[in-house]
This record gives structure tokens, sequence and C-alpha cells, in this order.
């Protein structure tokens, strides 16, 4: 009687959009906070990066110079992207994963250490924080190493990971939005596009990369925002089904020091079933069943006794197709995820749950996973509409928002990976101009002589 | 100092909202969907109305006719935004029973339809708020304050911040009230929300005159208080006479 259909239905969808909500509410209040009189976004220090490799805007150029300018640097930065991710598929398809987990390893301790450091100083700075050096540099090593170890290594609560996923994702999109505006805008549509292309193409390099990872019965090499809180070491037990929660993934971001752009591309991180994590598995499967629980509702009684449950996974889905237990249980072991790889997709893998067997109980995990350049463009779309004014920040994350959850629909239907980007990223420029252009106006005009409605 | 009166105005009209959403949508997932998705319905219908109103942007003429239309033109649309709202409830209730069936759920009660519509209601007035408050706060969280000539004795975010809390107010019980006269075929409550709006709108229009704001602000709360014990009146009816259904049968 106390449990209502409405408590059960949209639970995945809401666990892949707070986080990102919360990533670009930061994201925002970064951009807010730093906008004004400090170096890390003045514009006159614009950083050359390979986001702008070919032309650097200056507002003082014609429109059609910034047009054609944006344009070309946004070919050359999704080409950069297309070639580094092909270089991840082959390194993939000839499990070089030591050395791209090693590569991601690094390549997260620089984003944690340098970019996050920066912004840190900017922040230090801006609040006129009392800090001396030496506590600064303890605090920023530990953060970092934290960061790495979380991300990368098992036995790291899961909270924790996606805390840390979240922090990723907002220093490379406070960077991204330092990006001058015709070349921000430009990119995120080529983005989108690329990203539609080398989800959905037959050859393109993200859809390779899924076919070869479910082929291979692995976790997709991405770094990837898993929604599913209850699995805390996602390490599968019983019959050696997949285990590697370790989704790694490679994000794309762009180095200052370098003054070019380097994919830093995480690998994904290789199941080592030694004792230690069999160890480590075995003293989390109680835990594991507990936080179970707390998700259960209850008739999910009747799934322990085997009994396949159906309820839908997306509320308007054709549920009869899904089962799955309400809370992530489910015994056919589909698997969304949303990997990012450089550039985001929603994967929906086939089989690729991890099964956890115990006490006779199967339960098969699954979760929705979001990859980490979805948070990272969605907030740079959201950091950049921040410039301008507090309206088109509403608009275009209800956009952003809306188009993830059309995208998450889409995925429960066509069940197989998916390109969060591209109806996102859409919506969200289109709202974003026609608020500029038609809205504010409208607003500004009846607002200020009190007129409502 | 500054920033804390800022945040003051954010949280005079968006305060009970947000009380609202932590205490009974926030722990229903789809509520908050549901939240969501009628924000953005009404953010469309917000473009839609400017796209339209944007070649007579901004009026030459300082009368308030102008205004009036546009005021009318503006809830007339979103009224009939309010009945395409329902036709797609229906719908989602359908969905919904059929979900409930496959997963051995009850169906749908009368308190999870009034929750729906809540959520809905939540979602219009918050969009209001968010749109015709919170976006104009920007230049609220910097070194000074505005004033507009009309209403000359408070600042102006304070006065947009008190007129929007009675909007979220009257956006959200009306949403309840529509969607009980929608399903009880009641035809004094399905006529009560437009009026009400239409009213309320137009109520707005007193700001237009010199110090017009000490008496439309007072109106518009009278209406807005009138909306809310209508809703509560109306739910504890509807509740009642549910329990006492259920226990005769």
């Amino acid at each position: 009687m106390e449990s209502s259909i409405l408590e059960s239905i949209g639970v995945e969808i809401i666990g892949v959009m707070s986080p990102v909500s919360i990533c670009m509410f930061l994201v925002v209040l970064l951009v807010y906070s730093l906008s004004s009189d400090n170096p890390f976004s003045s514009p006159d220090s614009t950083i050359r990066t390979a986001a702008n490799l070919v032309y650097v805007e200056n507002p003082s150029d014609s429109v059609s110079q910034k047009l054609e300018g944006a344009l070309l640097n946004a070919v050359v930065f999704v080409i950069l992207i297309a070639i580094v991710t092909f270089l991840l598929v082959l390194l993939y398809y000839y499990n070089c994963t030591n050395f791209l987990k090693y590569y991601m390893r690094f390549s997260a301790f620089f984003v944690f250490a340098s970019m996050g450091g920066s912004i840190f100083l900017s922040l230090i700075q801006k609040f006129s924080i009392p800090v001396d050096s030496v506590t600064c540099l303890l605090l920023l090593f530990n953060f970092t190493i934290v960061g790495v170890l979380s991300v990368f290594a098992g036995g790291i609560p899961i909270l924790m990971r996606q805390g840390y996923m979240v922090c990723l994702g907002i220093i490379v999109a406070a960077w991204f939005t330092k990006l001058p505006e015709w070349t921000t805008w430009v990119l995120l549509v080529a983005l989108a596009l690329y990203d539609l292309v080398a989800v959905l193409a037959p050859g393109g390099p993200l859809k390779l990369l899924v076919e070869l990872a479910s082929s291979r019965d692995e976790e997709l090499p991405a770094l990837v925002y898993e929604a599913r809180p209850a699995v805390a070491p996602r390490t599968g037990g019983g019959g050696g089904s997949a285990l590697g929660l370790l989704v790694t993934g490679a994000m794309e971001s762009e180095q200052v020091s370098s003054s070019s752009i380097e994919l830093q591309a995480v690998p994904r991180r290789n199941v080592n079933r030694n004792d230690n994590e069999i160890e480590i598995l075995g003293g989390n499967v109680d835990n594991y069943v507990v936080t179970m629980g707390d998700f259960r509702d209850e008739d999910s009684q009747s799934v322990r006794d085997g009994e396949e449950e159906r309820s839908p996974l997306v509320g308007n889905s054709r549920g009869g197709q899904f089962s799955s237990a309400d809370n992530g249980r489910r015994f056919d072991g589909r698997e969304g995820e949303i990997v990012e790889e450089m550039s985001p997709l929603v994967e929906m893998g086939n089989n690729e749950g991890q099964v956890m067997s115990r006490d006779g109980v199967e339960i098969v995990d699954r979760g929705i996973k979001l990859g980490l350049g979805d948070f990272v463009f969605y907030s740079v779309l959201v950091g950049r509409a921040a410039m301008y004014d507090l309206m088109t920040v509403y608009a275009c994350y209800l956009a952003i928002i809306s188009g993830l959850g059309c995208t998450l629909i889409l995925l429960s239907v066509c069940r197989q990976a998916l390109p969060a980007l591209p109806i996102s990223i859409m919506l969200g420029v289109l709202f974003y101009f026609l608020t500029r252009l038609l809205m504010e106006p409208f607003i500004v005009g009846t607002a200020t002589n009190l007129m409502m409605f | 100092m500054t920033v804390a009166a800022g945040i003051g105005y954010a949280l005079i009209a968006l305060g009970p909202s947000l009380s609202l959403f932590v205490s009974v949508i926030s722990n229903k997932p789809f509520l908050i969907l549901t939240l969501l998705s009628s924000t953005l319905l009404w953010l469309i219908s917000l473009i839609l109305l400017s796209a339209i109103w944007r070649g007579f942007l901004p009026f030459t003429i300082s009368l308030c006719w102008p205004y009036a239309i546009l005021i009318l033109t503006s809830v007339s649309f979103q009224e009939a935004l309010r009945i395409f709202f329902w036709k797609l409830y229906l719908r989602l209730e359908d969905m919904l029973n059929a979900f409930a069936d496959r997963a051995a759920k009850p169906h749908l009660f009368l308190t999870d339809k009034m929750l729906i519509a809540l959520a809905g209601g939540l979602g219009h007035g918050v969009a209001h708020a968010v749109f015709f408050c919170i976006s104009l706060l920007t230049p609220a969280f910097g070194p000074a304050t505005y004033f507009t000539d009309r209403c000359s004795q408070v600042p102006f975010f304070l006065l947009s911040a008190i007129i929007a809390l009675a909007f979220v107010t009257i956006h959200t019980f009306s949403m309840v009230i529509a969607f009980n006269g929608y399903a009880e075929g009641n035809k004094v409550d399905q006529y009560f929300v437009p009026v009400v709006h239409i009213v309320a709108g137009m109520v707005t229009l007193i700001n237009w005159a010199p110090g017009g704001c000490t008496v439309g602000i007072p109106i518009l709360y009278l209406i807005a208080i009138l909306t809310l014990t209508h809703c509560g009146r109306m739910v504890s009816r509807r509740l009642t006479e549910n329990r006492i259904r259920a226990d005769h049968s």
C-alpha cells in the first residue's frame, strides 16, 4: 500500500541526472565567481590549446572571420580527437591495457594536480583565503592522490569515486569555458555531430570500441560515471562474470602546458583476480547485500524467488521487454552504459551485467553509465551560457536535462550504445539562442514594469 | 552584504517551493521528472509567446493597454497549455497503471494523482519564479540595487521576489485544482483556475500606476491565499470522500 509506483519509476534517470546537475551547477558557480577580475579567465590571456590551434579569436574580428576561424578550430579539434580515439582503439585491440592504464593514471594525476591546482589557486586569490603554500601544496597533493586512487582502484566507496568523477568533469569543463565564444559554440556542435558519427556509423571508432569490449566480455575502456550507487566494489563473484567495475575512459582535455591537446585516455582496468581482490570481494558481499536491501521495494522479494519482475526502465519505454528489478538487479543482465571516450556515448551493452551469487540469489547489477565527456561538454555549454545571463543558464539547463532524458528513453528502446551529446547539445544551443534573442527582451520588458502572469 | 541580499531575494521567491520540493517531491523520482518536464513546457510556452511578441517590443508608447493585451494573450495561451498538460497526464496515467499491473503494484492512489498535479503545478510556478525573478537577480549580487520609478519605496528585486512568491503559490495550487476539476468534471473548478490566473495577471497592471504596488501586491496576495484555501478545502473534501468510499467498499 505504501509503496506506489511513483517511487520506483525513473530511479535510474534521476541517478544520472542528479550528478549531471550538480556538475553543471558547480561549473556555473565557478564561472560566476571567477569570471570577474582574475587571470584565470581574463580574455587577453587566451591560452593556445588544441581547441584553438588554428585561429585565435579576437573580439574585433568580423563575424565571417570569426565564423571561419571557429569552424577551422572545430574541424582540427574533432580530427585530433578522432585520431586519438582510433589510437586508443588500436591499443585496446592489441591489448596494451597496461600502457593505457598507466598513461591514464598519469593523466588523471595531471588533471587533478595542475588544472585543478590552478583553479584552486585562483579561488584562493579571489576569496583571499589565508592559506600558506606548504599547507596548500599538501592538501592539493592529498586531493590528487586520493583522486587518482579512487578513479582507478577498487575497494573505494562508490560515492567517493562518483564524487571524483564529477570533480574531474568540473575541472576540465572549467578550463573549456576559457575558450572564446564562437569557438565554443561551433566546437560543441561539431563534437555533437562527431559523437553521432563515432557511435552510430559503422566503423566509427567508438562503435568499434564498444563492440570490441562486448566481444571480449569486458568493460568499456573509458572514463565513465556509474549511476548505480549501491554496488560498492563492483567485482563479480560467482562464476566470474564480468567484473572490472572500473570503467575507464578517455577524456580529452586541453593541456595548457604543452599548448596542445592531449587526449587523456583512461584505460580500463583489467580485473586482477588476485587473492587480495577476492578477499575484498568477500568482505564486501555483506555490504552489497545490505545496500541492495535498502533499495529494494517490498515486492522485490519475488525477485529473490527467481521470478522476473517487470518494471519499466524508463517511464514510457516498452516496459514489457525489460525485465529489471527495481534496483538494478536483473536477471538478464543488460547493462546500460553511457560511455565516454573522448566524447560520450551511451551504451547499453548486452549481457554485461555482473552476476553475483550468494545464498542462491543471483543478483545482476546494472547501471546507466554516463561518460565523463558528457559531463564536461554539458557543463561547458551551461558555463558559457552563464557568461551571458542567468536566464540562459536555466534555459540551457532545462534543455540539456530534457535532452538527456530523451537519450535515456531512446536507450531503453534501442538497447545499444547511444551518443549522449547530440540531442542535449542541439537542444541546449537552440534554447540558448532562442532565449537570448527572443525571450530576454520580452521578460525584461514586462518584468521591469512589474507585470507578470 | 549584497550577496546575502541576493540570496535572500532568491529564497523569498523560491523558499516555499524549495521546502515543498525537498519534503514531497524529491524522494519520488517520477515526480522530479514531472516537475522538470512541466518546467520545460512552461519555458517553451514562454519562448513561443516571446517569439510572437518580439516584433512589438519594446512598447514605445507609455500606455498600459498593450501590456493588458499581452497579459491576456499570454494567460489564455498558458491556460490552453494546461489543458494540453491534462491530456498528456491522462495518457501518462494509463501508462503508469499498465506498468503498475506489470510490476504487481497497486494502481495510482488518489494522493498519487494529486502529487503528480502538485509536481506539475510546482514546475509551472518554479519556471515563473526562475524566469521572472531569479534570472533578473544577477545585478542584485553586485554592489548596487535598483529601484523602479513606479514603486520607488522598495528595491525592484525585493518587489519582483514578492510578486513571484504569490505567483508560485497561484500556479502550484491552481494546477491541483484544475486537475481535480477535470477529473471530476466540476465546472466551477475548471473555470476557477483560468479566472484566477487572468485576474492575478491583470492585478499586476495596477503596478503601472505610480505607487500602485502598495495596492496591487496586497490584492495579489489575497488571490494567492484564496487559491490556497480553495485548494486545501477541495483536497480535504476529496480525501474524506475517498476514505468514506474506501470504508464502505
